[in-house]
């Protein structure tokens, strides 16, 4: 039996190849993801020990309770006088104190550098340098050695033409200030230290740069020989006292790499979540091959049964090509995941996330999961089709006519696949309206068994809609255009499956669009209700916000009237890390119009309490004037009184006021500054006194409302363009199932063919009766796809109704430009079979057997 | 006529330009095979050629009508009403005409398939063993039919076969052996065509 299958699989190469693509994919998607991150994670391990070989221990401030402090630039620091303690340790050989802040330094073309992915921050220069990971290279000049001197990675040098004697300016917290560049640091081999941007003063200058005079963010030790990391760590622990904590130079760099992969966790739920796709679009191509090729071959297996093998046999041999093709698609799919994986890598390099240097890893975990994934999504799309293969009676052997499995009723089918779609859609609406746990899973797999249920009632409809799409067909192109749209109502079930493997491709692209467009057309609704002032500045700098310096120039300006801001913090709202907003209740009102309920401002100001959303209010059974706890990361927090409530969702859960959040957060910088032109002053020239203030700081960008909105939303657009890019990964793999279903049936249909163009058809003739048979299979999948996409849109948006997702909106001109997309993609996917069809020996074709 | 292997098959689809010639020449009318490309031999067998084979005659997707009219309909072409009344009639299907292939017996498969032969008036029908799979009754009906089409309608028909009967309903026979003429009959009878092949096989 093992001779046949592998018989069968060589005789069967080029169908099961375009069948492996699908495989191929979903594999190396897997792979990739695996392979990107534990490369990353190597790397970075190798980096972090090499770079730390001089350090034992750290001494740092306690870490706050929320965590998380590289989000929101939270610096937190210890007294300086620390270090009279840690120096007097029994087993320090050395200890040195240092700062760590916010710095991004500015290039030649006066644009701030970096800031959109990896941080960029501000060191003090160590004066033992056995205690630093940054090393400079002879030639690459010296350390800071007085105020006014920096040192900048070798990195952002390169790559913005800073040398050695430039004069450059860094932003910090304070006012922009100048420098001179005195060095130009390394890391071990690397030039730069994940990408981010790092520009090093002495200690006093970034003291008093980050506003830490007096402070350090953590003490580097090193041990006398003889004293282990762990035995200084608890030396250290019993002499130093204060809010304080004493990790080895091992622990910390367990936890910077456990921040990086973190970091990189959503890439590889993006890359995991394609490949189940790809995957899932693979299983339908799978087992309908199969399903046809075991049809054809319905004579020689009936011979097989006829010779003495059993049917369990036969289900075998099925499932032995199946585990072939998995296994072959499978090694491949692993390799170009590799390949995948430095293509990634590459591309991240190319957006300035710099990865370190290395080789890569290849896990034996990434090649099991990977063979496992590919073997038994393919055996088990095999499965059905196999056990069908061992329902083939003997006599078939003699007599094909004998052999036609009798039409089952597609009542069963219309049953089964009702409770399907009914199924997944309550899994969808337990997942998305209720609070139950793992939502996530229910919506997944909701959607997934939504799709399996679309897909089973898919035959019924086939008839019909090939009725309704072809009805131009005869008209246009005769006799070929009718057999063109008589052939995809021949075999309703083949059809449909073909088409649902591109149904969940566009389903998926329309769910992303329509969602996208809903998004949009929400923020720019929320913008026009929320903020009737004339400006809005923000910092262009993902984890840093903007200078308060600036926002005091910004007030002092004649052309402008009332300035207020917003600032934003992760805190511990009872017992659960939350974004929090805070303001100053005196103004907020002049610059935006936040809906609270009547005088919540006033007495916020009064009791220097917190505003609660309606929702988590009703949820939580708040009332106004309980008191709830909230931890900040600088300050322990306590019991802060509700003053009132939200009513819309524009500005988060909780809202405080800007004293409370100066005594919890070191962050001073501002999320948002909103400010309105002067009474009497015109637009334009607010605009342009607030464009010179802005001029200074490269990093922050004034928008008025229509800017804002076009901002927002490109942000918006860049998303979906990434996100639809890979989905119509899955369109192509589905259009390779069109072209694998009509090689097929080609093949079934050779003396059809052959009869046709006997009596007159010429090959463009036949051409053109593929070619409309492929956009018809694909306009069904397609119309499918925008059905179930629409409705998979609709369903979210109104579940995330209640997170601001105010309006559904449905692009209707990027569907329509999907749908014809899919009719082209048919034209493309029938190039190969109508070729070959058209190219059919008339003779061979015709000829008896 | 001749025995398998004699050529029959080959020659039959040489000359209606299913096949192409290694040497020598085929003419339909004026008109020389072998200089054409495909799409003119296409056309050329769309238009000037009309085809019974032994099975698979029919478009399964296709009624009666639609197969009978197929030439035409690839071509493109209105039928001649008139024509095609009178050759459904000569068939005897004016009833089955919507019935699919599937829907229709053995016997009247094979006359739709000569119905479709003659429908576009070719100048030449050729056909391969076209009562091979029938049983005797529907043989019979089939070959009534041709040769009613060669009486009243003046029809060229070429037919392969090795049935004595079917080859007794043709005003002339040619005996093929190993790609050979071997020898020529007229005005045959199963009788004699029995006894020659008898004194070929000998």
């Amino acid at each position: 039996m093992l001779r046949a299958a592998i018989k069968g699989v060589f005789a069967n190469k080029m169908r099961l190849s375009l069948t492996a693509f699908a495989i191929v994919i979903g594999v190396a998607f897997v792979a990739a993801s695996f392979v990107f991150t534990d490369t990353i994670s190597a790397r970075f391990d190798a980096l972090l020990d090499t770079s730390a070989t001089g350090v034992d221990v750290y001494v740092r401030p306690a870490p706050p309770e929320t965590g998380d402090t590289f989000q929101n630039a939270e610096f937190g620091s210890i007294p300086e006088d620390t270090i009279d303690s840690v120096l007097t340790t029994p087993g320090v050989r050395i200890a040195e104190g240092g700062v760590v802040g916010f710095a991004q330094i500015v290039n030649k073309e006066g644009e701030a550098v970096g800031g959109q992915g990896p941080p960029t921050l501000g060191y003090s220069w160590s004066i033992d340098r056995s205690l630093s990971p940054v090393t400079i290279r002879d030639g690459n000049g010296r350390g800071p050695e007085i105020a006014g001197e920096v040192v900048i990675d070798a990195n952002s040098a390169n790559g913005n033409n800073l040398s050695v004697g430039d004069t450059i300016t860094v932003l910090t917290i304070g006012a922009p200030e100048e420098f001179l560049l005195v060095g130009i640091a390394s890391f071990g081999e690397s030039d730069s230290l994940a990408g981010a941007t790092l520009a090093m003063f002495t200690l006093d200058e970034a003291q008093r740069l980050f506003g830490l005079e007096g402070r350090f963010s953590a003490i580097s030790v090193a041990a006398e020989s003889g004293v282990t990391p762990e035995e200084l760590a608890a030396n250290i622990s019993t002499t130093t006292n204060g809010d304080i904590e004493v990790v080895t130079a091992e622990e910390s760099n367990d936890e910077q790499l456990e921040a990086i992969s973190e970091g990189l966790g959503f890439l590889n739920i993006a890359l995991l979540a394609f490949a189940a796709v790809a995957v899932f679009v693979g299983a339908f191509i799978i087992s309908n091959t199969f399903r046809i090729i075991v049809a054809q071959r319905t004579k020689e297996l009936a011979l097989l049964r006829a010779i003495g093998a059993t049917g369990r046999q036969v289900t075998w041999m099925v499932v032995i090509e199946a585990l072939i093709v998995g296994f072959v698609a499978s090694v491949i799919g692993i390799g170009v995941g590799v390949l995948l994986a430095i293509g990634l890598g590459a591309a991240m390099n190319a957006f300035g996330l710099n990865m370190p240097e290395g080789p890569l890893t290849l896990l034996p975990r990434t090649v099991i999961v990977g063979m496992a994934v590919g073997l038994i999504v393919t055996v088990v799309s095999a499965l059905l089709p196999a056990r069908k293969a061992a329902r083939i009676p003997p006599v078939a052997a003699m007599n094909e006519e004998l052999a036609r499995p009798k039409r089952r009723s597609l009542h069963v089918r219309a049953v089964v696949g009702s409770i399907t779609v009914g199924l997944g859609i309550a899994a969808l609406l337990v997942g998305l309206f209720t609070s139950v746990n793992g939502g996530i899973w229910f919506v997944a797999i909701g959607a997934l068994v939504f799709f399996l249920g679309v897909s089973i009632i898919a035959p019924l409809a086939a008839g019909p809609v090939a009725t309704v799409l072809g009805w131009p067909l005869p008209r246009m192109f005769g006799v070929a255009g009718q057999l063109a749209q008589d052939n995809t109502r021949r075999q309703p079930r083949r059809t449909a499956s073909t088409a649902s493997a591109l149904m969940i491709g566009v389903a998926l692209v329309v769910f992303v669009a329509v969602f996208g467009a809903s998004i949009k057309s929400s923020i720019s609704s929320s913008v026009t209700d929320t903020f009737p002032g004339d400006f809005s500045v923000q910092s262009t700098n993902f984890a840093v916000g903007v200078s308060p310096t600036f926002t005091e120039e910004v007030r002092s300006l004649s052309e402008i009237g009332n300035v207020s801001t917003l600032k934003i913090g992760s805190a511990v709202v009872e017992g659960s890390n939350t974004t929090i907003v805070a303001v100053d209740p005196e103004t907020i009102t002049t610059v935006t119009s936040i809906d609270v309920s009547a005088g919540a401002f006033e007495s916020l100001a009064e009791t220097d309490g917190v505003l609660v959303l309606e929702s988590v209010m009703n949820e939580n059974g708040w009332s106004v004037g309980d008191s709830i706890v909230i931890v900040y990361p600088q300050d322990p927090g306590g019991p802060i009184e509700i003053a009132g409530t939200i009513t819309s969702t524009n500005f988060g859960d909780f809202i405080i006021t800007q004293s409370s959040y100066a005594v919890g957060f070191s962050n001073s910088t501002d999320y948002y500054v909103f400010a309105n032109s002067a009474d009497g002053v015109a637009i334009v020239d607010a605009r342009a006194a607030i464009d010179g203030v802005a001029a200074d700081y490269p990093n922050v960008k004034v928008q008025n409302k229509s800017e804002l909105i076009a901002d927002a939303e490109a942000q918006i657009d860049q998303m979906l363009v990434l996100f639809t890019g890979l989905l119509f990964l899955a369109i192509i793999i589905a259009v390779l199932g069109i072209t694998n279903t009509l090689a097929l049936a080609i093949i079934e249909r050779t003396r059809e063919i052959g009869l046709l163009r006997a009596v007159g058809m010429v090959q463009r003739q036949v051409r053109r009766m593929i070619r409309w048979e492929a956009v018809i299979i694909a306009l069904f999948g397609a119309v499918m796809g925008v059905g179930v996409g629409l409705f998979l849109g609709w369903a979210v948006v109104r579940a995330l109704a209640d997170e601001g997702l105010g309006s559904f909106a449905v692009p209707m001109g990027q569907i329509v430009i999907l749908v014809l997309l899919a009719g082209v993609a048919g034209v493309i996917a029938a190039i190969y079979p109508s070729w070959k069809a058209s190219r059919l020996n008339i003779l061979d074709a015709i000829a008896y057997e | 006529m001749g025995p398998s292997g004699s050529g029959k098959s080959t020659l039959l689809h040489t000359l209606a330009g299913l096949d192409t010639l290694t040497e020598g020449s085929v003419y339909i009318g004026e008109t020389e095979l072998g200089s054409l490309k495909d799409r003119d031999l296409t056309i050329l067998r769309r238009e000037e050629v009309g085809f019974i084979f032994q099975t698979f005659n029919l478009i399964p997707t296709l009624n009666a009508q639609e197969n009978i009219l197929l030439p035409l309909s690839i071509a493109g072409v209105k039928p001649d009403q008139e024509w095609y009344g009178k050759v459904v009639d000569a068939v005897g299907l004016s009833d089955r005409l919507d019935h699919r292939p599937s829907e229709l017996s053995g016997g009247q498969q094979q006359r739709v398939a000569a119905a479709r032969a003659l429908v576009s008036k070719p100048a030449i029908v050729f056909a391969d063993e076209p009562s091979g799979n029938l049983d005797s009754v529907a043989s019979g009906e089939l070959l009534d039919f041709m040769r009613t089409a060669v009486r009243e309608f003046d029809q060229t028909i070429v037919m392969v076969t090795h049935d004595p009967i079917a080859a007794s309903y043709s005003d002339r026979i040619i005996f093929l052996d190993d790609g050979d003429i071997v020898d020529e009959m007229t005005d045959p009878t199963p009788d004699s065509i029995l006894e020659q092949m008898k004194h070929l096989g000998a």
